[in-house]
């Protein structure tokens, strides 16, 4: 399978949502709008047998506009040819469709990324916090939040150079 | 074969005391803990890494079973011991604690790992920097993971807290004291 | 259930209505070889649904991958599925190649398939011998383990380590396998058949086992599919998919081997995939240590490659190169990667993102673990309690991976 057919087909359907492309990288990447990313990844299952969903997983860019990203990886098993779509949100609105009614895969992906970053996948049948603590407030993994527990009063920094 | 008839195997050493032919004295304290110590019931708390490791202690190699601990106690109303291996979660640790309140005295706790010791490279807003925040512990066991004769040396550490514990110390006000620090309800 | 009404007469109304109980397994049960929690809704011994709760283990992996340069983090994939950490590391390190672009030499992968397949066959070892306890069958358990404790000791031999590995370094390896090593290896294989042979004769045929696990805790492909299954657990369902046949890495293609595939995807046919692979695995060693290539143990990547410790005592540019590599003074290309290695229970993939930084911009986990072990409930409803415990120990879950 080829990347040019690929991208034909896909622009020929999605034209608008479709906001930038990078063939350099290791896997075909397709950067997409967040409102259209359901309807591509039911094309992308349904008519070009992209029927595995490998990864998905979220990003944090601080400097951009639209601050948190959504990385779907998909595989097309039986051409062994797998893309990556990327949908980016800002922090203020969050909202992307859930995949889960196209995979159950899907479901703790997804509940992980809301985990992490707090990006709301909108008609999620179970949308809660899934490795972290029910009562913990914020989003550990976005950029502005410290590794170490914020709370901890035993160490002395000064020891270690912060 | 020949050599090996001349040697004699004890089993456990006799505490000190007064044997005389036809009997031997010594104090109850001593007589208990000798008891104790080569009885314990382990109860696996094992999250993780480390517990491969403690699987590997129990296996035919290494046998933890050779000091008296072979029978694992899943259930902790029956344990003595409270081995915890592995990362303990901000998650899990009123887990821990649980578990510890459920235990019947007397109990012990050793603490496996870097990770349950003092929360190992997991520096991090998950995970409890070392299971002493929520539970009293005897031993540390250091090592990511600790080999099983690190393990093993441990319980042998313990085996001597027991072996050398007053009767009294449990009812004792500092031991109150302890538990309460702790948050630790005492039925008694 | 007939339930008795205030006037003591038997209220027919309620008669036919079920009344389910619950029952909490785990966190911290002995039969769930982990930290997994699942409250059962069971209808007698029926189990109706079950709730899953898992993170009791969390350590933040990823954060803690955003603050530590390259080579640290290899210390991060041992913890992961720490059954066969040397996969993960190994993984981690072909991951860190791809993203710089370095070509290692075939000494270097043919070693590397070596010590990745003695991880599989560890991981395999413990999961089937672990099938076999939870059907009631503890003496395969203790006999195999002698063996996987014979591969520790290899890995001790390779690395002084034996459980978290921290094998190997980006290009290669630190050091050479020494000639007790492979003396090791080589007296490993000549064994372990044998030992396989009376483990597969205990379990493979016999009644009680074919009984409880021959059409139990089954999925079918599509829906093994639909759930993002990998590893053994997918082939089981007939899906031949393997990540070193479809993307071969450190030269899996220059290795023939058989991608075994099971019919019904249920546990005997897990349990038959994984007896399999490891046969397939010691072909494979047993090649790879016949025709090991001549050549360095690693590759010169000057950044990461950590110089020999004589040299840097004495010479300058070792010197330099050692103290930007330990203080991440290194350059890396800006570029997102994506790399896969079929690990003990499934694809493993590492989604990179780098910035040219000292450390990754992001770095995401594929934990094949996470992703299918939510398929779980779906496994087990209808199914009885004791068979629930069969397919957990089936799928191979290990709570470091699923919590990262």
């Amino acid at each position: 399978m080829e990347n040019s057919i690929l991208l034909q087909e896909l622009k020929s359907k999605f034209e608008k949502s479709i906001l930038s492309v990078d063939e350099t990288a290791d896997i075909l990447t397709v950067t997409v709008a967040a409102d259209s990313i359901k309807p591509i990844v039911a094309f992308l299952k349904n008519d070009q047998d992209f029927i595995y969903l490998t990864d998905l997983c979220g990003i944090h860019y601080p400097e951009l506009e639209k601050e948190l990203g959504v990385i779907y990886h998909l595989h097309n098993l039986v051409a062994n040819k797998r893309i990556r779509l990327k949908a980016f949100v800002t922090k203020a609105n969050p909202q992307i469709d859930s995949l889960v009614s196209l995979f159950s895969a899907a479901n703790w992906m997804e509940r992980e990324t809301f985990d992490f970053y707090g990006i709301d996948f909108v008609g999620h049948p179970n949308l809660i916090r899934i490795l972290n603590v029910e009562y913990m407030d914020y989003h550990p993994m976005r950029k502005e939040y410290p590794l170490e527990d914020a709370t901890r009063s035993d160490k002395d920094d000064s020891f270690f150079g912060r | 074969m020949s050599e090996n008839k001349d040697k004699t195997y004890t089993v456990v050493d006799a505490p000190e005391g007064y044997s005389a032919p036809g009997f031997f004295a010594t104090t109850l304290d001593k007589a208990v803990g000798l008891a104790r110590k080569n009885s314990l019931w382990p109860l696996p708390f094992a999250t993780s890494c480390c517990g491969i490791e403690f699987m590997a202690t129990m296996g035919a190699h290494y046998d933890l079973g050779r000091f008296g601990a072979e029978r694992l106690s899943f259930s902790p109303r029956q344990a003595d011991l409270l081995m915890v291996m592995g990362t303990i979660a901000k998650k899990m640790a009123p887990v821990v604690q649980q578990v510890y309140e459920q235990m019947a005295e007397p109990r012990w706790v050793i603490a496996v790992g870097a990770c349950a010791s003092s929360g190992g490279v997991f520096d991090t807003y998950s995970v409890l920097q070392g299971i002493d925040k929520v539970v009293p512990v005897d031993v540390y066991v250091p090592g990511c993971p600790p080999r099983p004769e690190q393990i093993i040396d441990g319980f042998m550490k313990i085996q001597e807290l027991v072996g050398n514990e007053p009767l009294r110390r449990r009812y004792s006000a500092e031991y109150k004291e302890l538990l309460e620090s702790y948050g630790i309800k005492i039925d008694r | 259930m007939k339930t008795i009404n205030s006037e003591h007469h038997l209220d027919l109304t309620q008669v036919d209505e079920k009344v389910y109980s619950t029952l909490n397994l785990g966190p911290t049960h002995p039969a769930t070889h982990g930290i997994f929690q699942n409250v059962l809704t069971m209808n007698g011994e029926t189990i109706v649904g079950a709730e899953q709760t898992i993170g009791y283990i969390h350590r933040a992996f990823e954060k803690i991958a955003e603050r530590r340069p390259y080579y640290q983090i290899t210390t991060l994939t041992d913890r992961l599925n720490y059954c066969s950490s040397p996969i993960n590391n190994i993984g981690w390190h072909l991951a860190v190649e791809k993203l710089l672009g370095v070509e290692t030499n075939k000494r270097v992968d043919y070693m590397r398939i070596i010590v990745m397949e003695l991880a599989r066959i560890a991981d395999h070892l413990v999961c089937n011998s672990v099938i076999g306890v939870d059907s009631g069958a503890l003496t395969g358990f203790v006999y195999v383990f002698e063996e996987r404790e014979a591969i520790y000791e290899i890995y001790e031999e390779l690395c002084g380590a034996r459980l978290t590995t921290n094998l190997g370094r980006v290009g290669g390896f630190d050091r050479d396998f020494s000639p007790l090593a492979i003396q090791k290896i080589r007296t490993l294989m000549k064994r372990l058949p044998k030992i396989l042979h009376e483990f597969e004769n205990l379990l493979m045929r016999n009644r009680i086992f074919m009984d409880r696990t021959v059409n139990v805790g089954g999925i079918s492909a599509e829906r093994a599919l639909n759930y993002g299954f990998s590893g053994p657990n997918l082939r089981a369902t007939g899906i031949d998919y393997d990540v070193r046949v479809q993307e071969p890495y450190s030269s899996y293609n220059d290795f023939d081997f058989i991608v075994p595939v099971g019919e019904n995807g249920d546990i005997y046919d897990r349990f038959c995939v994984r007896q399999t692979e490891m046969w397939e695995s010691i072909k494979m060693i047993n090649t790879a240590l016949e025709n090991l290539p001549e050549g360095k143990f690693c590759t010169e990547v000057p950044a990461f490659f950590l110089p020999p410790k004589e040299d840097v005592y004495s010479k300058m540019e070792p010197l330099i190169s050692h103290f930007k590599m330990v203080m991440g003074e290194i350059d890396v290309p800006e570029k997102e990667i994506y790399s896969a290695v079929e690990a003990g229970n499934g694809e493993l993939g590492f989604y990179l993102v780098a910035d040219g930084g000292r450390t990754p911009y992001r770095l995401h986990f594929r934990r094949p673990g996470f992703i299918y072990y939510q398929a779980f409930p779906e496994i087990i409803e209808g199914a009885s309690l004791s068979d629930a415990i069969l397919t957990m120990s089936s799928m191979n879950v290990i709570a470091g991976e699923l919590d990262a």
